[in-house]
């Protein structure tokens, strides 16, 4: 049987790097997340204590609800890859970046952890938002009701069959979790600094999402490989619609959440028209990735505060933590 | 969607786009543009996503702005609208309270937000002289922060200054007769100059404190460190940043005679002060902080480097000061030549502490004898280079400490008698000699140099420049005497030394003006004539006001002694200081101090928020050549703000004068700082900014900004080499693979559609529409009268009235 990126292993296999890798997108991926590492304890979250304090109820609400969200989801970002896919990886250089994806979620956990304990936020009721919430919970339950069906040993790697699941489950991670929904709640971050809010925090967050961008090319990479690796994948029609619907599942239900949350006022000079839009343009772009056809057409972003996120930084540092530093 | 608008009063009444669109209409008039439709259309189709179904008036004044701040990127005709818009906002908050500018003034005194005195003048002359048309010479980010910080508040927080009445305020705390306030308010309001940001915040006001830095000097003693804990504390909380020098702190390890132990060194010293500034806010308006300096030979080095790493023990880590090498030259000459450095204890090598040049090097020397004989119980030999090396890591990796120099600073110390310059301030521009008893203080002002052009663009306007700078020397001046000072050290630094300190901005915007490269030999030179003209006129003025007013005390205390310095007796000690301006440059709206443009286009984060920064002469300049263009403007993002590799302005435009912070060779920003700091008396505080394929030469930048005799260096910017995804653009990470494009139906063929209106009849508009809104709102649209077009840009383009 020809190597594949996912199939059984051993702990016997697979402890040799080689100078010529397999997959050097891997190697290249692993290089850029280290690049990237970065603690907490660099950011002066402190400083925002006044202005949290200054929040609005709606904005208080949004921010509290986004922080609550990304605790328990970067906890499960990592449940998810360690208990379906993971095991299953047969390349070093590919492990190394998703265990390097991993260790980065635990940075993630640990800096929500202090903005969670930095503002005084109730622990049990953020680390169960996800859960309470019921638009949120369905959102969660996409992801974790799918994965559970493949976890623990329960699928045949070296089938087509479990191929697909397994690209499923790398799909509902790395791409609809972690390409859409986390999406979603950056831009209610990146609102709040664009009205000088919460600065040091959304300089935080500014971190995350370049390693998010970096954990949606893990995903991209292995799932474009896989179906190199099994052209039969394609072919299969109905299979290639589920997956094209099952992202469109997840922006329907985001689209709910942020109607939901936004409902018919606008939070932070942002409206739910501008919002539903936006996760719209991040899906177009997130099938556009995998070789699908665009669903919505949306070319543009139309949150437009986000260019800032695009370009260069100076920071005038004595009033905001910089993100410019390198730790490599 | 139907939408309501609720009013101020309560009522509601339907939302009415015709209202909204009049009302930008009325912001455009007056400004020359091609089709002022196309920009009305352009906002609403903005605003029409952001307003939901129930708005209020305030509320969609907001939006309206928003609409138009997202679009500032793409011209900046958008930033003046922007502009504009806030201002009315502002305006209209203000007008709802107060009549007029004595109106003003009268709440102000009331609420005793203003220092009484201020009565004194003539105020009907004064409010004559306000000139209202010079708000449309601030920008948007410029306004946004005034409006934000520095505009004064009423006791109950709503602000009550407009823009003129604050230029006039801050004048106001500065002149001292109706004259010369009108004369400063004329410079201020053209934003021909500015004063730091203290003075623009307290200037005429109950808490009248102007300074924006204090150095002082630690002592090796736990009396000497309380006490200037507690300064510190008095210091930041007046708004100034506090630069701590200490050297003089025993090492660890070093015996404490009055305990006959060992002392735990400076480290956990340094940590109250951290824990100090940490817990003072300045009022919200701008975070208090504290730089720390510490001489190299100091035992205690390795630690104090380590202070801002983020990982370790939390009791040696110090997350909310700034540090700072003072580096003697003796130290620098061994890193160069190789030769081995030594650290040793002040508290038994003291005479290394004040001992500067050639002095220090004798003493340095002779202990490195005593070392080498066994003669000194506590000593660390480390090879310098490895030194070196490991500093600049550290500096890259954490931005501290920075790199100050301290025999360059002691050899134009003007007065060695009083004092050795123990180090600089907070943003390192200041070089003034301090004591443990005397707080060295420094008020700032910088002229902007991009509004000092002649007319012809060829040359600099020397005449106003001299103008500007005289009644900067004379209004600095004056302030000393105005000015409150948390402490009695301070003060007396002041009163002995009279020191001023005069800097600049918007060189980079002159430079443009004046067809020179910024990375250019002619911009070296020309740093240098500006430099010594500044000095030139500067020390004129000085001396013209020691015949009015007196000499500085000091200098008066020498000639009494008859030891008299070998200068014309002048007013102060030392005049000119070229600080970053990270403030008050935004303020202007021009480029910061004597640096390059940082990118032509980024972002930048402030108190106020984050803002998108573009170089706006290099879009006249693209529009002159008919290049501008939506197109352009995502072409210069996806180049990260640059236009070197962009090949078709080949020829166009000269490429030359817009290159970016990090593609100008660090070399040459050293040599620009070294030419104006020939003539400046104190320091040019210069950030470096490297390229990271130049990470690995630091060590010869850094050696070259020493040889070239910069006093002090600041930030050290490195590019961050990993970016996120970017937002707005696509990036392409598929390549040439087809992925699920492989398969049939729902396959991307590779060019997205293009569904952009414009290019549709309306027919197929309308078809559209009834598809996207439903019949009922289509047949709505088709019958609009002026007062219910719809506000969908789609809906709009069939709307009889919208027309
Ligand atoms: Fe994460
Ligand atoms: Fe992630």
């Amino acid at each position: 049987m020809p190597h594949k990126l996912i199939g059984r292993t051993s702990v016997r296999d697979n402890i040799k790097l080689s100078e010529d890798p397999s997959y050097p997108i891997f190697k290249e991926l692993y290089e850029k997340q280290k690049k990237a590492v970065w603690f907490p304890e660099e950011l002066n979250i402190q400083q925002d204590a006044l202005d949290y304090h200054t929040l609005s109820e709606d904005e208080k609400d949004l921010f509290d609800t986004a922080v609550g969200y990304f605790c328990s989801s970067e906890l499960l970002v990592q449940n998810v890859l360690v208990n379906s896919f993971f095991p299953l990886l047969t390349d070093p250089h590919a492990k190394m970046s998703f265990s390097t994806q991993l260790f980065m979620e635990n940075i993630h956990s640990d800096f929500f952890e202090i903005v969670l304990q930095s503002f005084g936020m109730d622990r049990e009721k953020m680390y169960d938002v996800a859960f309470d919430d019921p638009i949120l919970r369905k959102k969660q339950s996409l992801i974790v009701d799918e994965i559970d069906k493949i976890s623990y040993g329960r699928i045949d790697p070296n089938s087509l069959e479990g191929q697909k699941q397994i690209l499923r489950a790398i799909l509902l991670n790395n791409i609809i979790l972690e390409g859409i929904f986390f999406y979603s709640s950056f831009a209610h971050f990146f609102a709040l600094k664009d009205m000088a809010k919460m600065k040091n925090v959304v300089s935080g967050v500014e971190l995350v999402l370049i390693d998010e961008s970096l954990h949606l090319q893990n995903g991209i990479e292995a799932i474009l490989i896989m179906l190199d690796e099994n052209p039969e994948i394609v072919e299969d029609q109905e299979y290639v619609q589920e997956i094209r619907d099952v992202i469109l599942e997840g922006t329907a239900l985001e689209i709910e959440y942020v109607k939901h949350k936004f409902g018919d006022r606008t939070i932070l000079g942002i409206s739910y028209g501008e919002l539903e839009r936006y996760l719209k343009y991040i899906t177009d772009r997130r099938l556009q990735e995998l070789g699908f056809e665009q669903e919505f057409h949306i070319n543009e972003n139309p949150l437009r505060f986000l260019q800032k996120e695009d370009v260069k930084k100076l920071i005038n540092f004595f009033e905001v933590s910089s993100t410019e530093y390198t730790n490599y | 969607m139907k939408r309501t608008v609720i009013k101020r009063d309560g009522t509601e009444e339907p939302f009415r786009t015709q209202q909204i669109i009049n009302a930008i209409f009325e912001i455009i008039q007056g400004l020359e543009v091609e089709d002022d439709y196309e920009l009305v259309f352009l906002i609403m189709k903005e605003l029409d996503l952001k307003v939901p179904e129930r708005v209020t008036t305030e509320e969609l004044d907001r939006l309206v702005l928003k609409a138009i701040e997202q679009l500032i990127p793409k011209h900046p005709v958008y930033d003046t609208l922007a502009t504009r818009q806030l201002l009315k906002l502002i305006n209209k908050g203000i007008d709802r309270r107060l009549d007029d500018f004595h109106d003003f003034l009268e709440q102000a005194f009331e609420q005793e937000l203003l220092d009484e005195r201020l009565k004194e003048f003539d105020l009907d002359l004064l409010a004559e002289s306000l000139n209202f048309e010079r708000d449309g010479l601030l920008g948007y980010f410029g306004l946004t922060t005034l409006n934000d910080r520095y505009l004064m508040k009423n006791r109950d927080q709503q602000v009550i200054e407009k823009p003129q009445w604050f230029f006039m305020r801050v004048a106001m705390g500065i002149g001292n007769s109706n004259e010369e306030i009108v004369k400063i308010y004329n410079k201020l309001s053209k934003l021909e100059y500015l004063h730091s940001t203290p003075t623009l915040f307290n200037s005429g006001t109950v808490t009248s404190q102007y300074s924006s830095c204090y150095v002082s000097v630690v002592d090796d003693s736990l009396d000497s460190i309380m006490d200037k804990a507690r300064e510190t504390a008095f210091l930041a909380k007046y708004a100034g940043g506090v630069g701590t020098d200490v050297t003089r702190i025993r090492a660890t390890g070093s015996n404490i005679e009055s305990l006959n132990a060992p002392s735990s060194g400076a480290i956990p010293f340094i940590k109250i002060f951290d824990t100090l500034v940490n817990s003072i806010q300045q009022g919200g308006r701008r975070r208090s902080s504290q730089v720390i300096s510490m001489q190299p030979w100091h035992l205690d080095i390795d630690g104090f480097m380590d202070l801002r790493e983020t990982t370790g023990n939390a009791y040696f880590r110090t997350p909310s000061l700034n540090t700072k090498l003072w580096m003697p030259d003796e130290m620098m000459r061994r890193i160069k030549e190789g030769e081995p450095i030594y650290l040793f204890d002040p508290g038994v090598c003291g005479e290394l502490v004040d001992a500067i040049g050639d002095d220090f090097r004798k003493k340095y020397e002779k202990r490195i004898e005593q070392a080498e004989a066994g003669e000194l119980e506590q000593f660390k030999k480390l090879d310098s280079q490895n030194f070196f090396k490991k500093y600049l890591f550290k500096l890259a990796k954490t931005g501290h400490p920075w790199l100050i120099f301290k025999d360059e600073h002691n050899r134009h110390n003007p007065c060695p008698e009083y004092s050795v310059i123990n180090s600089s301030n907070l943003c390192t521009e200041i070089s003034i000699p301090n004591r443990p008893d005397s707080t060295a203080v420094c008020t700032l002002a910088s002229v902007n140099l991009s509004k000092h052009v002649n007319e012809a663009q060829d040359d600099i306007d020397w005449d106003k420049l001299e103008d500007t700078l005289e009644v900067m020397v004379r209004g600095l001046d004056n302030i000393l005497d105005k000015n409150f000072y948390p402490s009695e050290a301070a003060r007396r630094n002041t009163m002995d030394l009279r020191p001023l300190g005069i800097g600049m901005m918007g060189f980079a915007e002159a430079l443009i003006d004046l067809d020179i490269a910024y990375d250019s030999e002619e911009a070296v030179i020309l740093a240098r004539k500006l430099g010594s003209f500044m000095r030139e006129v500067a020390y004129r003025t000085s001396q013209e006001l020691a015949e009015e007013r007196g000499a500085f005390k000091h200098y008066q205390e020498m000639e009494e002694q008859g030891n008299p310095y070998d200068y014309e007796p002048r007013r102060n000690a030392v005049l000119l200081a070229i600080a970053p301006t990270a403030s008050i440059s935004i303020i202007t709206g021009t480029t910061s101090s004597i640096d390059s443009y940082f990118s032509n286009l980024y972002s930048r984060d402030t108190l106020s928020g984050k803002h998108i920064v573009i170089n706006r002469q290099l879009i006249e300049d693209l529009e002159e050549q008919g290049q501008w263009s939506d197109e352009m403007a995502d072409t210069i993002k996806a180049n990260n703000g640059s236009v070197q590799h962009i090949d078709e302005l080949d020829g166009i435009i000269d490429k030359q004068l817009y290159k970016t912070a990090y593609e100008i060779h660090p070399k040459r920003q050293v040599d620009i700082a070294a030419a104006f700091q020939e003539s400046i008396d104190q320091a040019v505080s210069k950030s470096l900014y490297i390229d990271e394929q130049l990470r690995d030469n630091m060590e010869e930048i850094y050696l070259y900004a020493w040889e070239k005799k910069l006093k002090s260096t600041y930030y050290c910017f490195i590019d961050k080499v990993v970016k996120g995804e970017k937002y707005t653009e696509k990036v392409n990470k598929r390549g040439s693979r087809k992925g699920f494009g492989a398969s049939g139906s729902s396959a991307d063929n590779g060019t997205p559609k293009k569904t952009d209106p414009v290019e549709e009849d309306k027919a197929e508009l309308e078809a559209k529409a009834r598809e996207k809104f439903g019949d009922e709102a289509v047949d709505q649209a088709l019958e609009a009268d002026a007062n219910s077009c719809p506000t969908d840009p789609m809906l709009r383009r069939i709307c009889p009235a919208c027309e």
